[in-house]
């Protein structure tokens, strides 16, 4: 078990050094000079000057691409052109929103739309069955900012439930930060739970056909312990799977959602950043999420074992 | 033995007809019968199309016209969908849009299919790139969506080809995956044996027999691709890195009407209907020529 967990953790490094590479070279794989690119439209020559001089232009680009994985390792993302902060301060500054939100998304999806997909699988053909399958091709189909707004005009606006925008720290209290936080989740979560619900429900039918679904029947365990414990545990790892591999649905998701609620984290810093051109602030988020994607995914990975003791490795 | 001729008496007589005369339909109801999905998406993206062709011909004015004296209208016999805060008729801008949205869900649904495809027969035909190419794909794969396209975006000018590019790049990788999967699974076939045995050229083999063969998974995938680069175009525009302000996309003429939306909200909500439809007409198309085409899969997924 140790020498698997071993084995895949260094199979994660060559992606996240291609990773690495990829995102630092296409500021040189785009046509024309990157200092021109990063200084933007109305830019003086001295501006250009400046950058070029700030990101090493003359030197060859491995070296410099040495020099800025041994930075990046040590956890120098850089600096802002704009702000001329570090890159990996503003990020620090930031990451607690966007945290927030995505654990209580992805709870909040897990809750809602395994459920809903065992529910469909079990009632297959149903009146049941045909709504949630309806309910995730929309979820699929309605982009995430109309879903947050909808959301928004409703229970903010009309209903005056919850606030319309905003983010409260945890600091301030566990009930103001949840109430902040319940809108943009349950947007962010539309695409997900579609996601979820549809893979669950089609494992589930899989499972359900088995022998040991009907031995368990046969020996007259209740409903739920076959739904639940017999059925659902062996459907688990392609589940576990496509929860790991949406959370790059739930990032994209999280820049939009948070420009929808105004919520100062990650994702408001890229919008910003990009109206900016601050391209090492891009750099810098792009690089910290494809990281955190390619963790959660060997996370997942491990959790196999726990829910199917045959995988050995 | 003595043949039964007809109007023997010794035959039976003709049975009654007990079951309900069968109803013969045309083959374009049958169609429309057995694939639903497949019939109202493809009626809708037609209904888009045509709406997308015949935009300066449907009662609409110059979607760029400024006109400061009728700001933010609600929606009027004039003004169907209102104005926005330059004045300009949002009727007029949601039809012009439509443009932006076929034109960049369409060329990256050919691009991808058409690039990964190429990837995906190299990668499973020629063992030694296999290796290499697949790796370069996981790493691009593990760059989110769209967090890719915002970083290509924010190193090029806003045009709609550069949109379509920024998009097309990370869907590659699926595309190269599935067709690499296909490949590899269909180059052990019985008849691909016999084309090589019967002497074809490896292009032959590639071109003749692999490829018709992974085409089917590939239209299904291609329907797929096309609705997320839609809601991907209009998420880069929305945020203000995709299409250049100036030309009407459904993505600029809600990021327009983002500022006003909690007092105005018909703004965003027009552009977002006809976007949301679109997509689910893109979608629906998908899953009705998946269980068309893959009729063990049908109802399952």
């Amino acid at each position: 078990m140790l020498a698997y967990i071993l084995r895949r953790v260094l199979q994660t490094i060559p992606v996240m050094a291609f990773v690495a590479l990829f995102v630092f070279s296409l500021l040189y794989i785009a046509p024309g000079d990157p200092a021109a690119i990063i200084a933007g439209d109305q830019a003086t020559p001295a501006d250009i000057a400046r950058i070029h001089a700030q990101l090493g232009l003359d030197r060859p680009f491995l070296v410099r691409f040495a020099d800025w994985a041994w930075r990046v390792l040590h956890g120098d993302l850089g600096v802002s052109i704009f702000t001329n902060l570090p890159v990996s301060h503003m990020i620090a500054q930031r990451i607690e929103p966007t945290l927030s939100l995505m654990i209580l998304t992805m709870i909040l999806s897990i809750v809602i739309a395994v459920p809903m997909g065992v529910l469909a699988a079990w009632k297959q053909g149903t009146l049941i069955d045909r709504a949630v399958m309806l309910n995730a091709v929309i979820g699929f189909s309605v982009p995430v900012f109309v879903i947050g707004y909808v959301l928004a005009y409703i229970f903010a606006l009309q209903l005056e439930w919850l606030p319309v925008q905003g983010f409260t720290s945890i600091s301030q209290g566990f009930w103001p930060f949840l109430r902040t936080l319940i809108l943009p989740a349950v947007t962010l979560g539309g695409i997900y739970i579609a996601l979820i619900a549809r893979i669950t429900r089609a494992t589930m039918l899989e499972v359900l056909s088995q022998d040991y679904v009907r031995t368990a029947r046969a020996k007259g365990l209740g409903q739920n312990s076959v739904l639940f414990l017999h059925a659902l545990k062996n459907a688990a790892v392609p589940i576990a799977t496509v929860i790991g591999l949406g959370v790059a649905l739930l990032i994209g998701g999280a820049v939009v959602t948070e420009t929808v609620f105004a919520i100062p984290g990650l994702g408001r810093l890229t919008v910003d950043a990009i109206l900016r051109r601050d391209y090492p602030v891009i750099q810098g988020v792009v690089l910290l999420f494809s990281f955190a994607f390619v963790l959660v995914n060997l996370l997942v990975d491990l959790t196999y074992t726990f829910f199917d003791p045959r995988i050995r490795y | 033995m003595s043949a039964v001729l007809p109007g023997d008496p010794a035959a039976a007589p003709t049975l009654p007809d007990v079951l309900p005369p069968v109803r013969r339909r045309g083959a374009v109801m049958r169609f429309v019968v057995r694939h639903p999905t497949i019939v109202a998406g493809g009626a809708l993206i037609g209904l888009m199309i045509f709406i997308a062709i015949c935009a300066p011909y449907l009662h609409t004015v110059d979607p760029t016209a400024l006109a400061p004296a009728r700001r933010t209208r609600a929606p009027s016999p004039q003004y169907w969908f209102g104005t926005d805060m330059l004045g300009r008729d949002i009727y007029s801008r949601v039809l012009y849009g439509s443009r932006v949205s076929l034109i960049v869900g369409f060329s990256v649904a050919l691009l991808a299919s058409v690039i990964g495809m190429l990837i995906g027969l190299v990668s499973g035909f020629v063992r030694w790139t296999d290796a290499l190419i697949m790796r370069i794909m996981d790493g691009l794969m593990a760059i989110p969506g769209i967090l890719l396209a915002i970083a290509l975006m924010a190193l090029t000018r806003g045009s709609v080809q550069n949109v379509i590019i920024a998009i097309t790049v990370p869907q590659v990788p699926q595309v190269a995956r599935l067709v690499r999967g296909l490949v590899l699974s269909l180059r052990e076939q019985p008849f691909v044996e016999a084309a090589t045995a019967s002497g074809s050229r490896f292009w032959k083999i590639a071109f003749r027999h692999i490829l018709p063969n992974t085409l089917a998974p590939l239209t299904v995938q291609a329907t797929y691709i096309c609705a997320s680069a839609m809601i991907t175009e209009a998420i880069l525009s929305f945020i203000g890195a995709g299409t250049p302000p100036i030309i009407p996309s459904w993505g600029n003429i809600m990021a327009e009407g983002r500022a006003l939306w909690q007092v105005k909200p018909y703004i965003v909500f027009f552009p977002a209907i006809f976007l949301s439809v679109t997509v689910l007409a893109v979608n629906l198309l998908g899953d009705g020529l998946r269980d068309a085409l893959d009729p063990r899969a049908a109802g399952r997924l």
